[in-house]
């Protein structure tokens, strides 16, 4: 079983946890780091590789909970596995509605840890890969000429040549050689791939 | 004296009275006294005409006696003594019988074409007299009767039923008078003066009113005994200044400073009556409302004890349970790492220890036995904790220093003392967790002097504020996330339990010092 090329944080503030969590992850081959607080975390430098957060809820300065919900606005978005002493309905409740991958209540089975983890694993590396994919379209149409993106954004809302030409000012040649340079340069084989990835770029611009 | 052991603490009837009410009511009949003394050589004269002041006098002495009566009522119905029932009746009967004494008077209510006989004011005035004496000596006599099988309603209909047959007698009384009055016995020789006869009525009335006095004076127990003596201490008052002083004529500056003295004293009691029902039933408000209060704090307590000691047991649980995984994956590996699982099994036994180490703690702050006491060195116990506490403070990066000096003989109960000093140096490790700029110390001093033993135990941390410095010997208050805010309530009460005190002060660089001292063993030996 190689776990390389994938990192889990353990944070918890009680030694003696933190420890047995570090160890079970390692005697299944996870690599790990682990940390007395968010802020020992926060401090350290991060690893770039598919990651899993194990977050204990009550921790001194920036609870679990408190870090789950000010992740994003400092650029993480690690998935979040929470283990706490004792777990309430609402307090896991939460945690889950905010995304957390999992909510154990210590002592938990090492099997539901180690799942969890996995999963969290697995979701990094899916987020990690969408986002190498985007980028590497973003790449493409950034390589595209102005003309050819005008044409591109033109031609995924159905046009035919003919119009593209009307509207832009130019003749039909002209028109059809910027299409098939969009084609090219965009790695798109059809239409319908085309106006896929113009989704995909317009999602993520919307989302940003 | 023997205490209240009513059922009804806070009652009138019940209540014993205290300093401040006996000076009171000493105080009352004191400037009765001065003013009686003062208006003795006016004494005989005479004030013709005042018959006009009667009824407005009757009118305060009817309102006083009545609202007296409706107290009195009013507190049979919960106290349910029979005494006071009978008291009250008295009251009633005193305050009816005023009306048609009021109305009888001699050239008082003549516009109404009233021309009474002679001897029907006198006739009411000793009923009136009498009747509220003799109520008085029954109630002295019979206070203890308590009728609690009685039900609330039949304490109602008997309320109702004294009244109605007081009314009644008032008013058959009366109509008889009025009717019969050619046979009455001849109490008044004119409008003015009394007959021989009459002397019969005051005397009887001071006989009456020293019984009473005396069994009250033997067996002052009540509120309501106390100023019942003010009353017939004022009523005594009265008759001295109209019967004798006044040399029993009416409308003289005796005979009226008598009646006013008695409206007002008697008013004084009324208010002081009135105030005391309401200061009392405040206080057993505030009593209800802090027993609720204390009942619901008690189980909020129980809640977050509770909680507090599932997570300390929870936590090396966890660390147990996740070491032994650890292990038996490390010999599931397709080449079995048994080095590792080896560590893995010493971090459970470790963590099994750890456990029992926070259940025996837990155990401790229930014990019963903690009355238990040996006389130990305190300075071997600290050291017992200290290396305990080793491989923690290790792991911690924390150095200990020690002073201990010499021996310090103690009589303690161990367990928990060393409960407390455990307490106080895991405090001090946690104080310094956030410590980086500096070494990380704990200097554990001891010594003794003056007959007690003085421990201190200073880290180098943060301190604490000195907004919560008097919250942290509170329950259920912590400054650490995990904390169960029980550690230092715990360690001041076996402290003060064993005689002992303990403090925090300022470290002077950084962090706190906590003080303790107990009893060294020649004074503690004298056992409470």
């Amino acid at each position: 079983m190689n776990k390389n090329g994938s990192i889990v944080y353990v944070i918890d503030d009680d030694f003696y946890v933190r420890e047995s969590i570090e160890d079970l992850l390692r005697s299944v081959g996870h690599e790990v780091r682990s940390y007395g607080s968010v802020e020992a975390f926060l401090g350290d430098h991060r690893i770039d590789l598919p990651t899993c957060l194990v977050l204990d809820v009550r921790l001194p300065d920036t609870s679990g909970l408190e870090f789950q919900r000010l992740q994003e606005s400092i650029g993480i978005r690690f998935p979040i596995v929470f283990i706490t002493g004792h777990g309430d309905i609402p307090m896991s409740v939460a945690a889950m509605k905010a995304g957390a991958i999992e909510f154990l209540t210590k002592p938990f089975r090492d099997q539901d840890l180690l799942d969890a983890v996995h999963a969290g694993i697995a979701l990094d590396r899916r987020r990690r890969a969408d986002e190498e994919a985007l980028t590497e379209l973003r790449a493409r149409y950034t390589s595209l000429t102005p003309r050819e993106q005008e044409t591109m954004a033109l031609v995924v809302t159905g046009m035919l040549n003919k119009q593209i030409a009307a509207g832009l000012g130019l003749s039909e040649m002209t028109v059809k050689v910027h299409r098939a340079q969009v084609m090219r340069k965009m790695n798109a084989p059809s239409l319908a791939d085309l106006v896929r990835i113009a989704d995909s770029l317009n999602a993520a611009t919307g989302k940003a | 004296m023997i205490e209240a052991q009513g059922q009804h603490p806070f009652l009138l009837s019940t209540a014993s009275p205290n300093r401040s009410q006996r000076r009171l009511a000493v105080g009352i009949v004191a400037a009765l006294m001065a003013a009686m003394l003062l208006s003795a050589p006016f004494a005989r004269l005479s004030l013709p005409g005042t018959e006009i002041l009667i009824p407005a006098y009757a009118a305060a002495a009817l309102l006083v006696e009545l609202l007296t009566s409706a107290l009195l009522f009013a507190l049979f119905s919960i106290d349910r003594s029979r005494a006071i029932l009978i008291l009250a009746t008295g009251y009633l009967l005193s305050g009816l019988l005023a009306i048609p004494w009021a109305l009888s008077f001699p050239g008082v209510f003549t516009t109404l074409g009233l021309e009474p006989n002679l001897q029907i004011t006198a006739v009411i005035a000793a009923a009136r007299r009498l009747g509220f004496a003799l109520s008085v000596l029954a109630f002295a006599l019979m206070k203890d009767e308590k009728d609690w099988d009685r039900p609330r309603k039949a304490s109602g209909h008997a309320i109702v039923g004294w009244i109605a047959l007081v009314a009644t007698l008032t008013s058959v009384l009366t109509l008889a008078l009025a009717l019969r009055a050619e046979n009455l016995p001849a109490f008044m020789l004119n409008t003015r003066e009394v007959a021989p006869l009459w002397h019969v009525v005051p005397a009887a009335s001071v006989g009456i009113y020293l019984t009473s006095l005396a069994v009250l004076w033997t067996r002052l127990r009540s509120t309501l005994d106390l100023w019942l003596m003010v009353v017939l201490g004022t009523l005594l008052i009265e008759i001295l200044l109209i019967s004798y002083l006044g040399g029993a004529t009416r409308l003289s500056v005796g005979w009226w400073a008598g009646r006013l003295f008695g409206l007002a004293s008697a008013s004084v009691v009324l208010l002081v009556l009135l105030s005391e029902t309401t200061a009392l039933h405040a206080q057993l408000v505030r009593s209800i409302r802090s027993e609720r209060l204390a009942r619901e704090s008690r189980l909020t307590a129980m809640e977050a004890l509770s909680a507090s000691i599932a997570h300390e047991i929870n936590q090396p649980l966890a660390s147990m349970v996740t070491n032994a995984s650890a292990g038996l994956r490390w010999l599931d590996n397709d080449v079995p790492r048994v080095g590792e699982a080896r560590s893995a099994l010493e971090r459970v036994v470790r963590d099994g220890h750890r456990a029992r180490n926070v259940v025996n703690g837990i155990r401790n702050l229930f014990r019963t036995d903690t009355r238990e006491r040996v006389p130990i060195d305190l300075n071997r116990l600290i050291e017992g904790v200290l290396l305990r506490t080793e491989e923690e403070t290790r792991l911690r990066r924390v150095s200990i220093r020690t002073h201990l000096e010499g021996a310090l003989p103690v009589t303690v109960n161990p367990m928990q003392m060393e409960q407390v000093i455990l307490n106080l140096i895991a405090n001090a490790v946690d104080a310094l967790s956030s410590v980086t700029d500096r070494p990380r110390i704990i200097k554990v001093r001891s010594r003794s002097g003056e007959g007690e033993v003085l421990v201190t135990v200073e880290d180098n941390g943060l301190g604490i504020a000195s907004d919560l410095r008097h919250r942290i010997f509170d329950p259920f208050f912590s400054t650490k996330p995990e904390g169960m805010g029980m550690g230092l309530m715990f360690s001041r009460s076996i402290i003060e339990d064993h005689g002992g005190r303990l403090w925090v002060a300022d470290n002077i660089p950084h962090g706190a010092v906590f003080h303790l001292t107990l009893p060294c063993n020649a004074v503690s030996d004298i056992r409470r």
